[in-house]
């Protein structure tokens, strides 16, 4: 009995959970394999729903995954029979598997996972991924949902190499894109290569968008560009991957210092073709630093700085033999690795005896092996001018060779010209040039020593001008002050006019002056002087041997007035009587006179005015 | 009796036998000696038109054409009618580095510089001043002594004349005044910025050997003009002025190079 308590009990314990799962039907729950997460990493999802029973599995109802790209799903079932108490049991579990890639950094939730069983609906807890910028490697993950990834162990970069991944460790990471150099420490001209590799352990089905950094201090040259993605096996940390080459460019730094290459960014599409989960997942590389060397010490003089590279050096003129005045064509040669666009070639120097043209380059360009080659080619045509050897000097140019890091100087073998005369023979109007001598080339120093006034020109010195001014000035001078001298020299006759008032006035005054002393003749003869001197002066009528009908007359013509005119005469009348009358001598009779003459004079004067 | 003067005085002439030093060391090929010679020639401030030919000519046996092409310049300026500076100049320009192309709005004002080059200037100032001073002379003889009737006819003639000597001296004066802004690169490779500072961008460059005319200076800066109007700044070094300060009574340029002009 006890035992059967016993056994009943044991059964029950057994029977428990399975009664429970059939009571809930379905189980549904949902993990991440990393709870951190790089920007450019994949999360993995698994989303596990357990049935107690057969029949369809409900609509599982993802969510939308608004900050997650959604790279690849896949799905699995597992189904298993258990026999309890001689009673099967059943169980189905199916897996469903999604890779998911973070659209951006920071705390991120993945909402909850819905199912629909039968009418009733599941739903999983949300869960939350810490997402760290691309590039940055996820700190150790101590709470990891399952085992540790064994890729993890190899976190510590391995010793660089030639393989450009060695350094790569994708760590969880689906789909990477990587950047990488050849040589991180070049020299200013010397050539490295930039290769932008995929590397996807997914399918890759495609590329949408590949954009390249700009290359700023570089000069590049494409080498590989493939326009079908073809991968390459590769084991990383222990993880097949597939590598795809996306770019390969040749760079040429042009100045020393520190340089950095930007990230490069591609759009990947992800998937089998068109129907089977396709989707697409934005990729950045890591920027690449680069520590660019100066050339070193010791560069020889005249080198130029573009001369960097593996480069040999050779010159052929074509032909040897010539006639004078025959061109030929001298061949410079430069051929190497290296930047030809920036090479620059020796010159041909003047040389006797031979006319040189203006050269013409071409250069040609080739990859070889990843490495930038190129020929650049001179030609110049020279044409000799004497006849015998005319020898073409070796021509020398200094290259930096990176490789051996020393400078070296490239030096081409002399040539020499044989000059014969040019071809008789010719037909008899055609000239037979055996010489030819053609213009150009430098001329003869001179032997004697000239010189050369440097003295200014006379218009640049100061007394130029105002001496030039001189002439015209002097004689506007010259003419000015004749015309003011004409101009200030006075006529007699209108001297006379202009003084004939003041001197009837002095008359006058004389006559005064024998007024006192009882001279009454020579008094009258004074007034009568003083009154005829200013009509000669004035009037311009001489009244001597003019009789008085005349002297009115010649006053009446200059437009005196007739009272004016006979006052005048009877002055003069008066004084001629007064000059001859016995009572001429008294002294009023004189002053009247006086008055009378000088009011007579005043009255011409105004009335001439 | 004249000749042996003249013999006499260029036998005693400073530097003849520095000069004829020189000249042995370059026709002897040591063209370094020949050079460092006639420099010193220059540096003691010997102007010849002989001196710098014979300079341009072994700078460019060296291969630096910026410097040759500088003195043919120079030896030009002090003899435009110099033939050997003229053809060693085109010898210099047939290996020039840089090839103009485009329009070519400079390259009238080169030949107007060129042609009135020769003028004799000096001499047609002179002129000038005898013939406008005996014109207003004749004239104001004309205005006092209206009798003499030639006298209208030489002050005419004077005036005439010295109106000819004008444009000679005016030519002379603006072919002087373009030559004054002449320059040649003398770097071997320079780049023409937009600005007078490093930092500026640069757009072409220029080698040494082309002729350009200076325009402005700033700093360390000089802004120079190809003959196909190409504008840019090159640094003070790179350039070098055809008639350097103190020549001909030309100032030192410490600002525009217009500023000292005659």
């Amino acid at each position: 009995m006890k035992w059967r308590r016993t056994g009943s009990a044991l059964a029950l314990a057994l029977l428990l959970p399975l009664a429970a799962l059939a009571a809930a039907e379905v189980e549904l729950s949902a993990t991440l394999d990393t709870d951190q997460v790089a920007l450019d990493g994949t999360v993995n999802l698994q989303v596990t729903a357990t049935y107690a029973s057969k029949g369809e599995p409900g609509d599982l109802q993802l969510p939308a995954f608004a900050d997650f790209d959604l790279v690849s799903r896949s799905q699995s079932e597992q189904v298993s029979f258990a026999f309890v108490n001689g009673a099967p049991s059943f169980h189905r579990t199916i897996v469903t598997a999604l890779a998911l890639t973070p659209k951006r950094a920071g705390d991120l939730v993945i909402e909850k996972v819905l199912l629909d069983y039968h009418g009733r609906s599941y739903g999983t807890q949300p869960l939350k991924v810490h997402v760290v910028p691309a590039g940055q490697a996820p700190r150790p993950q101590q709470n990891r949902r399952r085992p540790p990834d064994p890729l993890s162990a190899f976190d510590e970069p391995p010793p660089e190499g030639l393989d450009p991944f060695a350094d790569v460790h994708p760590g969880q990471r689906d789909l990477l894109l990587r950047a990488t150099v050849d040589n991180d420490h070049p020299f200013v001209g010397q050539q490295i290569t930039y290769s932008l590799y995929l590397l996807a352990r997914i399918n890759v089905s495609g590329i949408d968008k590949l954009q390249l950094p700009r290359l700023d201090g570089f000069w590049t040259e494409e080498i590989e560009a493939p326009q079908q993605l073809v991968g390459e096996a590769r084991i990383l940390d222990g993880v097949p991957y597939r590598s795809f080459l996306l770019r390969k460019r040749a760079l040429f730094a042009l100045r020393p210092g520190k340089a950095q290459i930007e990230p490069a960014e591609v759009e990947v599409l992800t998937g089998f073709g068109m129907l089977f989960s396709r989707g697409s997942s934005r990729r950045q590389s890591q920027a690449v630093a680069l520590e660019v060397q100066p050339l070193p010490p010791g560069k020889p003089a005249g080198f130029d700085p573009g001369n960097v590279g593996q480069w040999s050096l050779s010159a052929t003129v074509d032909p040897v033999n010539v006639a004078v005045g025959q061109p030929v064509t001298l061949h410079l040669v430069a051929t190497g690795r290296g930047n030809v666009r920036d090479l620059r070639l020796p010159r041909l120097g003047a040389i006797a005896g031979l006319r040189a043209y203006d050269a013409t380059t071409t250069d040609k360009e080739t990859i070889e092996k990843g490495a930038v080659t190129g020929t650049r080619t001179v030609e110049q045509l020279l044409v000799p001018e004497r006849t015998g050897a005319v020898d073409i000097p070796a021509l020398t140019m200094d290259v930096f060779d990176p490789a051996l890091k020393q400078y070296r100087t490239l030096r081409t073998e002399p040539v020499s010209l044989s000059v014969s005369p040019a071809q008789g023979g010719r037909a008899a109007s055609e000239p037979t040039a055996q010489n030819l001598l053609a213009a150009g080339g430098v001329r003869p120093i001179r032997l004697r020593l000239g010189s050369a006034l440097r003295g200014p020109p006379p218009w640049t010195r100061p007394w130029f001008w105002p001496l030039l001014a001189l002439p015209p000035f002097g004689l506007a001078l010259l003419l000015g002050l004749g015309r003011a001298r004409r101009m200030l020299q006075i006529d007699p006759r209108q001297r006379r006019v202009k003084l004939a008032r003041s001197a009837a006035a002095k008359r006058l005054q004389g006559a005064r002056a024998l007024l006192g002393k009882g001279e009454a003749g020579a008094f009258y003869a004074e007034v009568a002087r003083a009154i005829t001197g200013y009509l000669g002066d004035k009037q311009g009528v001489v009244a001597a041997g003019l009789t008085r009908e005349e002297l009115a007359r010649a006053l009446g013509e200059r437009g005196h007035a007739e009272e004016l005119v006979s006052r005048v005469l009877r002055v003069l009348d008066d004084c001629d009587r007064a000059r001859f009358a016995p009572r001429s001598g008294e002294v009023t009779a004189r002053e009247a006179m006086l008055t009378r003459a000088d009011q007579a004079i005043g009255d011409l004067d105004r009335s001439r005015a | 009796m004249t000749g042996f003067l003249l013999a006499l005085l260029l036998a005693e002439a400073p530097g003849a036998q520095l000069f004829s030093d020189a000249n042995a060391a370059y026709l002897s090929g040591d063209l370094a000696r020949a050079v460092a010679s006639y420099e010193a020639l220059v540096a003691e401030g010997v102007a010849s038109s002989e001196l710098e030919t014979n300079l341009g000519a072994a700078y460019l046996r060296q291969g630096k054409r910026g410097q040759a092409a500088l003195h043919f310049e120079r030896a030009l300026f002090l003899d435009p009618g110099d033939d050997d500076a003229r053809a060693d100049l085109v010898e210099v320009r047939r290996g020039n580095v840089d090839k103009l192309e485009g329009e070519s709005d400079e390259a009238g004002g080169e030949t107007l510089a060129r042609v009135l080059a020769p003028l004799p200037g000096g001499s047609a100032a002179a002129l000038l001043m005898t013939f406008w001073c005996a014109a207003w002379v004749l004239l104001a003889l004309r205005l006092l002594r209206p009798e003499m009737p030639w006298v209208a006819t030489a002050s005419g003639a004077a005036f005439v004349l010295a109106l000819l000597s004008a444009g000679i001296t005016w030519g002379a004066a603006t072919g002087r005044r373009m030559a004054l802004q002449r320059a040649v690169i003398v770097a071997q490779s320079v780049p023409a910025r937009e600005g007078p500072a490093e930092k500026s961008t640069s757009h072409f460059e220029v080698h040494e050997g082309t002729t350009v005319r200076v325009e402005d200076v700033e700093g360390d800066f000089r802004r120079v003009k190809l003959a196909n109007g190409l504008t840019g700044w090159v640094p003070a070094s790179a350039v070098e002025l055809v008639v350097p300060p103190g020549w001909a009574g030309r100032p030192v340029m410490t600002g525009s190079p217009r500023a000292g002009q005659p």
